[in-house]
């Protein structure tokens, strides 16, 4: 640990995190790393970075949110390259904007690692502490307090907490206090916001039940080894010995394996007719169908009963067998999160081939908890109503590691820079997919967990993984968090890029420009007719380029559209603009504007409900107001 | 500051004048000038000029009164074209059409007033009257639109983006969810499905451009016995000497069109020559030819002498001359009533006016009963329909292209991915018409499809 532990009003940290999840470390990590004084607070050291759903990272929008991550400093990326058991290219058949990289992870390996990256890091103070209330002074949040009697002080917060709020747990009729099996449940906290000012929704969440490898017969399952040539989350051209992965970097333990390497396989199989037989038979037993789950679930991540019920005609769904581990023989049952009784559990899971025989050693259950609904946050996700108070991660009413991941950055960043009186970090929907989060939730909130897609991102095609360093390379010089030296590598890459597409674009030989001809033959592997030099960069410059060439026409409609928005983006909208004092505006606008405070014109004309004519108004009166 | 963009709009309420005002404001306003107008050079600014607006396929559309105005001394501060044409909705929308196939687009309420704000051209003591006015029309056009999509075109344009929303939703489901509880993926279905919309959207454009009445005017034949009238009716509804007209009966032998403005109409008047039995080859031909005409009216007048009996036309002839479709123009009221005009039956109770092309007497009322007629005979036209149309027929345009781009060429698959972006946008140009089509609804969809998710 190289921070201090300080407590009480007269010794301030510069920022504290509450929760050590994917949210909280990444938000600790960035705003040390910014140079900035952090505690750490977690309800349980041994729960840093867990995974409590499936042990998985990445995969499509995720991947790419986690390329973004690496790019800017982040250390998800890195974190699960390293503790990875195997490694999936998802969609490789399809364009390079859609391939994403997904990895299984050692759950325990995973989170060791970045517990210890924790405890390495200068700056950083860890400490296990329940947060029981926050400390506020004059609508400015100041400090927390914490079960042990302890208050913590510090100039802007960071929050989180993730499902813990008022956390109940169900299976089928049991029902305890909880956000995660076997932790505890912040209860008061949620009375602490909520007296505050800031209003919370009510969300729920699944996970399936965990079963002894040595009961499954894998004879009846399909393997899946993952890519014999793993795709990093890293970017390891740009980065020399310093910026690389392994803790033993640091003269510390071993990991015992090179990443990539020692593949686990995971397995499939599928649920029966028989299977949705025991699930309608009991379905009055489900605590979702009962109507003792009050709060809303991810469609994307159904239950076995929502699946049943909904999707009657699919007589079979898939179930995925992934290992938790390589010290432990837990599997984790995805696909079958449910909420229904164990005795059920039971019977529903001997349906499927090769589990007939499963020991099940943790049960499923549903889990409900409250969120902070995120429309009252700013894109920097501090609250619009308390000051130097941020909210980061699953609380905020997401669901996904990297989704946590990327809000907790953001948070930890701009509570830095909020202290330094510096510029906001804020990266723009065309920029990055964590641009099109943040702008999403605090713009338009959400109605059920919301997870990334790709499809959320209306610049899809600019956003390729590939691309991260070159898309944020602004950012990250600005932010400074990565090694100069890093900067230095990641501007070389960008300048090749740019060169050489230049240079291909104009350069002829016999069958027209290099463009044409790559643009005729897309999907050839090999173009002889390129200059050697070409073929000497790495192989992750040389894709990015060709990448931006393939793709020109599209890319450039892409481009063509973000600069006729730019107007709108560039023009900016006061803090606490009294929108009801502009006559012209309709009220559903009036209201909605007044909700979200939205930064520019361009994200007030991205509220739903607000229409074109309502900008033109709102421009007139800036000009007005400006003259 | 400049918007890179050209907007236009028409300045004055559709239908409701016998000029409108189409305004055209930005960058391309000065090369429209010159290519509409057919000018060398520089448009000269700030001056009334004459002349025919040349659509960009190169056929005159109408006979106008322009100005151009170089920024910023213009209304907007941006450089300006303005241009008078009849208050006839089909030419308004031909040209309006006209102007976003070079370019324009058609603009939101209130971007004229706030782009003259945005250049310093309004007072910002007017801000909170132009905020109300723009409030007014955007609150009018909305209601316009509603009422609008209530209609077969709004079930059209709906059919037509759930249909894309279905494609969408399929092609992203495989995108976004690769290793999940998916079926199959099927390739082949989505570009069938693709065609076939593909194909909808292609007849709606059609339809659109076909509807005689939009495109070509009415097609109105004036039709009589030799000597009725019918080419002085020509000459007075033109309003010069267009036709021959001579006491020899059987003067017109081929047919003449000539193309009037009647109130918001546009009518291809063609006068024929007079039915009667004839020996005269070349007369013969040339009722041949009237009666050929008569066959594709849309509309008919018929001019009949009082002062001469009741000619005997070909049954055929009189069935086409259907109450809805015919007015019958009494002619020659300053002689007296020949006792044997006796009116055929099958054409008595047909609108009728009594009038005298020679001396004048009672044609002050024709062209309002030749409009009124057509009007609550022919067409029953929903104003609306008319008025919405342009933004509509540009936005179905949109969506068409993008289309078509997302099905690729020679038969190639497209990656999904960029199929995909073509479809986002073709149901960006359906939002137009329906209303912002959210991501939301894309996502709706797809979890309503397909069983997503582990
Ligand atoms: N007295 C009188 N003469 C008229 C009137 N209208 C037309 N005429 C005369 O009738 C004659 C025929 O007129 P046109 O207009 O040539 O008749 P038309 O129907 O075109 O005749 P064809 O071309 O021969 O079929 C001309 O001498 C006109 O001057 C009218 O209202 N009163
Ligand atoms: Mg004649």
């Amino acid at each position: 640990m190289k921070g201090i532990l300080k407590t009480g009003a007269k010794a301030p940290y510069d920022v504290i995190v509450c929760g050590a999840g994917h949210a909280g470390c990444e938000a600790a990590l960035a705003a040390a790393r910014m140079g900035a004084d952090v505690l750490l607070l977690t309800g349980n050291l041994d729960t840093i970075a867990q995974m409590s759903c499936n042990p998985a990272v990445g995969g499509e929008a995720k991947g790419h949110m986690i390329r973004e991550l690496d790019a800017l400093g982040g250390e998800m990326g890195i974190n699960a390259d390293t503790t990875a058991i195997q490694f999936r290219l998802l969609n490789a058949s399809k364009g390079p904007a859609v391939q994403s990289p997904r990895a299984q992870c050692d759950k325990k390996a995973y989170q060791y690692r970045l517990k210890h990256i924790i405890e390495l890091q200068a700056n950083l103070s860890l400490f296990q502490g329940v947060t029981t209330d926050l400390i506020f002074e004059k609508g400015k949040a100041v400090g927390v307090k914490t079960h042990l009697g302890v208050d913590f002080y510090g100039r802007a917060l960071v929050v989180t907490t993730g499902t813990f709020l008022k956390a109940l747990m169900h299976v089928g009729d049991a029902k305890s206090e909880g956000g995660r099996m076997g932790d505890f449940s912040a209860k008061t906290l949620s009375d602490s916001f909520k007296s505050a000012g800031i209003e919370l929704g009510r969300f729920k969440t699944g996970t399936p039940p965990r079963i002894l490898g040595g009961s499954i017969d894998f004879s009846k399952c399909e393997e899946q080894p993952g890519d014999t040539k793993p795709t990093f989350f890293g970017f390891y051209d740009t980065r020399g010995d310093e910026d690389l992965f392994h803790v033993e970097h640091f003269g510390q333990s071993k990991l015992g394996w090179k990443p990539g390497e020692a593949r686990i396989s995971c397995w499939t199989t599928h649920t029966t007719p028989t299977t949705a037989e025991v699930v309608h038979k009991n379905l009055h037993r489900s605590a979702l169908y009962k109507g003792d789950i009050k709060g809303t679930g991810p469609r994307y991540c159904p239950s076995i009963e929502d699946k049943c019920v909904k999707f009657e005609k699919q007589d079979t769904h898939r179930v995925f067998l992934e290992p938790e581990g390589r010290n432990t023989d837990e599997w984790y049952i995805n696909g079958l999160s449910t909420s229904l009784p164990f005795d059920t559990q039971l019977e529903i899971i001997q349906t499927v081939p090769g589990l007939e025989k499963a020991h099940i050693i943790r049960p499923a259950y549903a889990v409900e908890y409250d969120f902070v609904i995120p429309t009252q946050l700013t894109p920097t996700l501090e609250t619009k109503n308390i000051e130097n108070l941020f909210f980061a991660g699953q609380i905020n009413g997401t669901t996904g590691y990297a989704e946590a991941a990327a809000q907790g950055f953001i948070a930890g960043v701009n509570a830095v820079l909020k202290i330094r009186n510096e510029t906001p970090f804020i990266m723009q929907r065309h920029e990055s997919y964590m641009g099109v989060l943040i702008d999403d939730l605090v713009t338009k909130g959400t109605t059920e967990p919301y997870r990334m897609f790709t499809s959320r991102a209306e610049y899809r095609l600019l956003l390729n993984a590939g691309s991260a360093e070159h898309r944020l390379l602004n950012h990250t010089q600005r932010l400074k968090i990565v090694s100069n030296k890093r900067i230095s590598a990641i501007e070389a890459k960008v300048n090749d890029t740019l060169h050489w597409v230049k240079f291909i674009e104009k350069t002829t030989h016999t069958g027209g420009t290099f463009a044409n001809s790559i643009r005729r033959d897309p999907l050839a592997i090999n173009y002889s007719f390129l200059p050697i030099k070409f073929n000497k960069l790495s192989e992750a410059t040389r894709d990015e380029i060709l990448y931006q060439v393939r793709y020109k026409g599209y890319l450039d409609r892409d481009l063509r559209q973000i600069a006729k928005n730019t107007n709108l983006e560039n023009i900016k909208l006061p803090k606490n603009f009294d929108y009801y004092a502009i006559r012209g505006l309709r009220i559903e606008s009036q209201e909605k504007l007044t909700a979200i405070q939205p930064l520019t014109l361009a994200q007030a004309s991205r509220i739903s409900g607000v229409n074109p004519a309502d900008i033109n108004v709102l421009a007139i009166f800036l000009r007005a107001q400006q003259k | 500051m400049s918007w890179g963009d050209t907007i236009m709009a028409l300045a004055t309420p559709m239908g409701e004048s016998a000029i409108a005002l189409i305004r055209v404001s930005g960058p391309l306003a000065a090369p429209i000038t010159q290519t509409a107008f057919k000018l060398e050079g520089t448009p000269p600014a700030r001056s009334v000029k004459i002349g025919y607006y040349q659509g960009v396929e190169g056929h005159p559309l109408d006979h106008c009164a322009y100005s151009y105005f170089e920024a910023p001394r213009s209304y907007t501060g941006e450089a300006m074209l303005e241009i008078n044409c009849h208050g006839n909705p089909l030419i308004i929308n031909r040209l309006m059409a006209d102007l976003i196939k070079q370019g324009c687009r058609v603009a939101e309420p209130g971007e004229f007033t706030r782009r003259a704000f945005e250049n310093g051209k309004i007072d910002l003591t007017q801000a909170e009257a132009i905020a109300d006015l723009i409030r007014a029309k955007s609150d009018r056009a909305i209601l316009l639109a509603q009422r609008q999509l209530q209609g077969a075109l709004g079930e059209r344009v709906h059919e037509l983006v759930d249909q894309v929303l279905n494609l969408l939703a399929q092609t992203e489901a495989y995108i976004d969810f690769p290793e999940e509880d998916l079926p199959p993926e099927d390739k082949e279905g989505p570009l069938q499905d693709l065609s076939k919309v593909i194909a909808s959207v292609k007849k709606l454009l059609r339809n659109r451009q076909q509807a005689p009445l939009l495109c070509d005017g009415i097609k109105t034949v004036i039709i009589g016995a030799p000597n009725a009238g019918k080419s002085s009716l020509l000459n007075i509804l033109a309003g010069h000497e267009r036709a021959l007209v001579s006491a020899e009966p059987g003067t017109t032998r081929d047919y003449i069109v000539e193309r009037i403005i009647i109130g918001q109409y546009s009518l291809q008047l063609v006068d024929t020559a007079g039915i009667r039995e004839s020996d005269n080859p070349l007369e013969a031909q040339g009722i041949e030819r009237a009666i050929q005409q008569a066959e594709a009216a849309d509309f008919y007048i018929g001019v009949f002498d009082q002062s001469a009996p009741w000619p005997d036309l070909p049954q055929s002839l009189l069935d086409r001359l259907t109450s809805e479709r015919t007015l019958l123009i009494i002619n020659k009221c300053d002689l007296s009533c020949h006792p044997h005009f006796n009116i055929h039956p099958a054409l008595a109770a047909h609108t009728k006016i009594l009038l005298s092309l020679k001396t004048g007497q009672g044609i002050d009322d024709l062209a309002s009963v030749i409009q009124s007629t057509i009007e609550n005979q022919l067409i029953h036209p929903s104003e609306d329909d008319l008025l919405i149309n342009t933004r509509h027929g540009a936005a179905i345009s949109k969506a068409y292209e993008h289309l078509n781009d997302a099905k690729g060429q020679d038969g190639l698959q497209k990656p999904v991915e960029l199929m995909a972006s073509d479809l986002r946008l073709a149901i960006d140009a359906l939002g137009e018409i329906t209303g912002k089509i959210e991501n939301e609804q894309i996502l709706d969809r797809l979890f309503g499809n397909f069983c997503i998710g582990k």
